[in-house]
């Protein structure tokens, strides 16, 4: 079957919400159908026909084609299906995703993967703010699942994490784990500054040193045998981290935040 | 404009009325006796609808800093609830903490057309009036919040006579454009600041030496001798301490049979039997209110679901912060003069303690006699959102409905509340005396909650259901100031009520003492605390309306 594949036609002035347009609920719906659903763009509603040119029919594999910044909520609770958005993905990509997979080709907005609960998401690009964060006022982030990033993240990423992994190439900005619950958090660039703002607990796995707070106790030296096994975990993954030259199981291990529960730990490659 | 309601089925307590079919004429807002000749504009034939003055909410929290926290803290309740604009009605969000808009629209729906905020700190009453003048439909009034004031306190330290309380009370109901004075944990708020974590009706105040006891009698005093009708309005001390219930009857025998109402009582009925250590002490609070004419309450009656509490009562709600859910709470200070406690809640039916303070609120509801004295609320939003009485009145009203419900809550709850051999139900008469004439009667407002002539036409139609709660959340036609409003529980149009006050006299001497303690302690000037009456009117849309006080010839 072919991969419903809806096309851009043009770049509205108005952002985009594009939710209606997520796997589950295509489900079972014809091609006329889909063309007639409405998106909230701005304050209008505009008919999916209107803004993208649709061919193939598997909504379960839905291709977004010459997407842009202002695409927002691709993938929104995502229960089942595979989305490719060729270009850029704009805000709150993959909120909330249960299962499936969404691959990114260039950069997403603010809050990508926000409160996602489980499934895969891959950005080729870089990400905005508050990857795999919690909306604002909400106290729990990302709940499950795995996100890659090939290029680099803006600030708190895993704000409120809880459970699963965010993975990054490249580099993350300040506030990296910033109010950490659980979860593991791996960083092959640099960090910025207010690495693990009160993080309670949850694992930062870094391979460049990074500027600690003073509210983080230096814990030594170890070779902890649980990394071979996590990298051996990545080895299916399309990525650097599957790469047997970046493994590592020699860390300095730090605690934190003290300023929180302290039960939190920064892994740094030796 | 004449309008004519004819042969609906009307309940108005206030004349006596108790379901007999009678013809309401409507002319220039208000409802007039019958006239001889004329052919009314426009004729509803209401036959078999029931037929009410609007509702009055006497209690419920919809204006002043603590709903704006309250929004700001639960993000997630207003993203959960969006309601679209359309072409009469403005957009808006919100369950628990609504936004002012969809506050009014959804008080209109149910039949409601005036709601009184009772935490109105007297320096934040400019934001306070300012918030509720955006919402719309409803006429609203505050009763403004003294007795963890520091000026008040130093009044008492330094002994000054009961004059000088009362001028200074008077004075301040003037300043916040308020109807009727409230003291919340009396004295608790301040002594929170001096770090008490508890104070009980006799324990003193550890920097002012004051006891709860003393700050109630006097403001009690006060506000009779101003003439404001509504007696003080009074959230006890020990707001949700098992065992409270003693404070709240020694609270009753203190005053000393001045007039007091009682809010929110649910919270302040507790025992501390039983295994759990804590029981209902429903029983005993009604006797007491059965016994003491001049005292009147409101219940606060939970209703089980997600809310957030918001209130004065720093104090208590510091002491309740672990219990929040989601866990983030704020207790914070308002400007060194009052405080602010908001705590997100989820009552629980499965829960021991909040099923029985859902079994205690219903409870005093049945067992206190005279609805004229006792009032429905929820204590908005602190123990359920408004939008739940049609719930709350079904369970009043249907035995078999609330024995269900009951026997679903904690078993150890059932066991513990005597709810089961209650068989008393509410008649539509008590619902309408409750809800709109005892309501009207307290806060002292002789042109509403009535459908006499000469009353302001706030009129709701309901159709006649045995359902109770269906009947109630969408009433057939509402007429605010005889403008219909809604029709099928949804608004048509919208209209501004207006701002219900007290102005009662004061010497004017008592700025002097005032005017220093403002430019030495405050965060504002004396000019400017006080609200003037063009800040209510100047937009065009809100109106004052003052009352007569008690002894003036109205």
């Amino acid at each position: 079957m072919s991969a419903l594949t809806l096309t851009l036609k043009y770049r509205p002035d108005q952002r985009v919400d594009m939710s209606p347009l997520s796997c589950q609920h295509l489900l079972g719906k014809e091609p006329a159908e889909i063309a007639a659903l409405e998106l909230q763009s701005g304050k209008c509603k505009l008919r999916v026909d209107q803004l993208f040119s649709l061919s193939g029919f598997d909504t379960q594999s839905l291709i977004i084609k010459n997407s842009f910044e202002k695409l927002d909520f691709i993938g929104r609770d995502l229960e089942e299906g595979h989305i490719t958005v060729e270009g850029d993905a704009g805000a709150y990509l993959a909120m909330g995703m249960k299962s499936g997979q969404i691959t990114v080709t260039g950069n997403s907005g603010l809050y990508a993967g926000c409160e996602m609960k489980n499934g895969y998401l891959e950005i080729i690009g870089d990400t905005g703010d508050f990857l795999g964060g919690a909306l604002p006022g909400n106290k729990i982030g990302m709940k499950g699942g795995l996100i890659l990033v090939k290029g680099n993240a803006g600030e708190r990423v895993g704000d409120h994490l809880r459970r699963g992994m965010i993975l990054i190439e490249g580099n993350a900005g300040d506030y990296c784990g910033s109010r950490m619950i659980a979860g593991t958090i791996a960083v092959m660039g640099q960090t910025g500054r207010y690495l693990g703002y009160a993080m309670r607990r949850g694992t930062l796995l870094l391979w460049n040193p990074p500027q600690l707070s003073a509210s983080f106790n230096d814990c030594g030296l170890h070779t902890l045998a649980f990394l071979p096994l996590l990298f051996t975990a990545f080895k299916t993954l399309n990525s650097k981290f599957a790469e047997n030259s970046v493994a590592f199981n020699r860390v300095q291990r730090f605690a934190g935040d003290m300023a929180e529960m302290g039960r939190g730990e920064v892994l740094v490659k030796k | 404009m004449l309008i004519k309601l004819s042969n609906g089925i009307v309940y108005d307590p206030a004349a006596g009325v108790a379901g007999q079919q009678r013809d309401i004429y409507i002319k220039n807002g208000r409802i007039i006796d019958p006239p001889s000749d004329t052919v009314p504009d426009q004729e509803y034939n209401l036959h078999g609808k029931v037929v009410m003055s609007g509702a009055i909410d006497m209690h419920t929290h919809i204006g002043g800093g603590k709903g704006n926290i309250a929004r700001i803290l639960l993000p997630e309740d207003h993203r959960a609830d969006p309601v679209e604009r359309n072409s009469i009605c403005r957009s808006g969000c919100g369950h628990a903490m609504p936004s002012t808009f969809v506050t009014g629209y959804r008080y209109a729906e149910m039949g409601y057309t005036a709601g009184f905020e009772p935490a109105l700190l007297p320096i934040n009453a400019r934001q306070a009036h300012m918030e509720m003048g955006d919402i719309p439909i409803l006429d609203k009034g505050g009763y403004v919040m003294l007795g963890s004031d520091d000026y008040l306190l130093r009044l008492l330290a330094a002994k000054k006579d009961q004059q000088a309380i009362n001028d200074y009370v008077a004075w301040t109901i003037n300043a916040a454009k308020a109807i009727g004075v409230k003291v919340v944990n009396p004295g608790g708020i301040n002594a929170f600041k001096f770090n008490q974590r508890k104070l009980d009706l006799d324990e003193q105040n550890s920097h002012y030496g004051i006891t709860p006891r003393e700050i109630l009698q006097v403001l009690a005093t006060a506000v009779k001798a101003i003439g404001v009708s509504h007696p003080l309005h009074v959230h006890g001390c020990n707001l949700g301490v098992p065992g409270n219930m003693q404070t709240t009857l020694d609270t009753i025998q203190g005053i000393g049979g001045l007039p007091m109402h009682l809010t929110h009582i649910q919270f302040h009925s507790y025992g501390t039997e039983g295994d759990f250590k804590f029981s209902s002490g429903a029983a005993q609070i009604a006797e007491a209110i059965n016994k003491n004419k001049n005292i009147t309450i409101d219940v606060g009656q939970i209703l089980f679901g997600q809310t957030v509490t918001a209130s004065g009562d720093n104090m208590r709600q510091h002491a309740n912060h672990k219990h929040a859910s989601p866990n983030k709470w704020v207790t914070m200070d308002i400007e060194c003069d009052a405080g602010c406690g908001v705590v997100p809640f989820k009552y629980k039916d499965q829960n021991f303690v909040n099923a029985l303070q859902w079994a205690i609120g219903l409870e005093t509801f049945l067992l206190v006699d005279d609805p004229w004295r006792i009032f429905l609320t929820t204590d908005h939003p602190n123990g359920a959102p408004f939008t739940s009485y049609p719930h709350l009145i079904r369970l009043l009203m249907d035995r078999t409905f609330r024995n269900d419900v009951l026997a679903t809550i904690h078993p150890e709850a059932q066991r513990m509340t005597t709810l089961a051999s209650i068989d008393r139900e509410y008649s539509l008469n008590e619902i309408a005396i409750m809800t709109r004439a005892g309501a009207a009667k307290l806060i002292g407002l002789k042109d509403r909650g009535h459908l006499g002539s000469g009353a302001w036409a706030d009129i709701t139609v309901y159709t006649d259901n045995s359902n109770r709660e269906q009947m109630f959340e969408k009433p057939d036609f509402v007429f605010k100031d005889g403008q219909l409003v809604v029709v099928d529980g949804k608004v048509v149009a919208t209209k501004w009520g207006t701002t219900h006050t007290v102005k009662p006299d004061f010497d004017p001497s008592v700025e002097k003492g005032l005017k220093d303690y403002f430019d030495r302690y405050l965060t504002m000037k004396l000019g400017n605390f006080k609200m003037s009456d063009d800040e209510i009117t100047e937009d065009g849309r809100g109106s004052l309306t003052t009352h007569p006080l008690v002894g003036d010839l109205a």
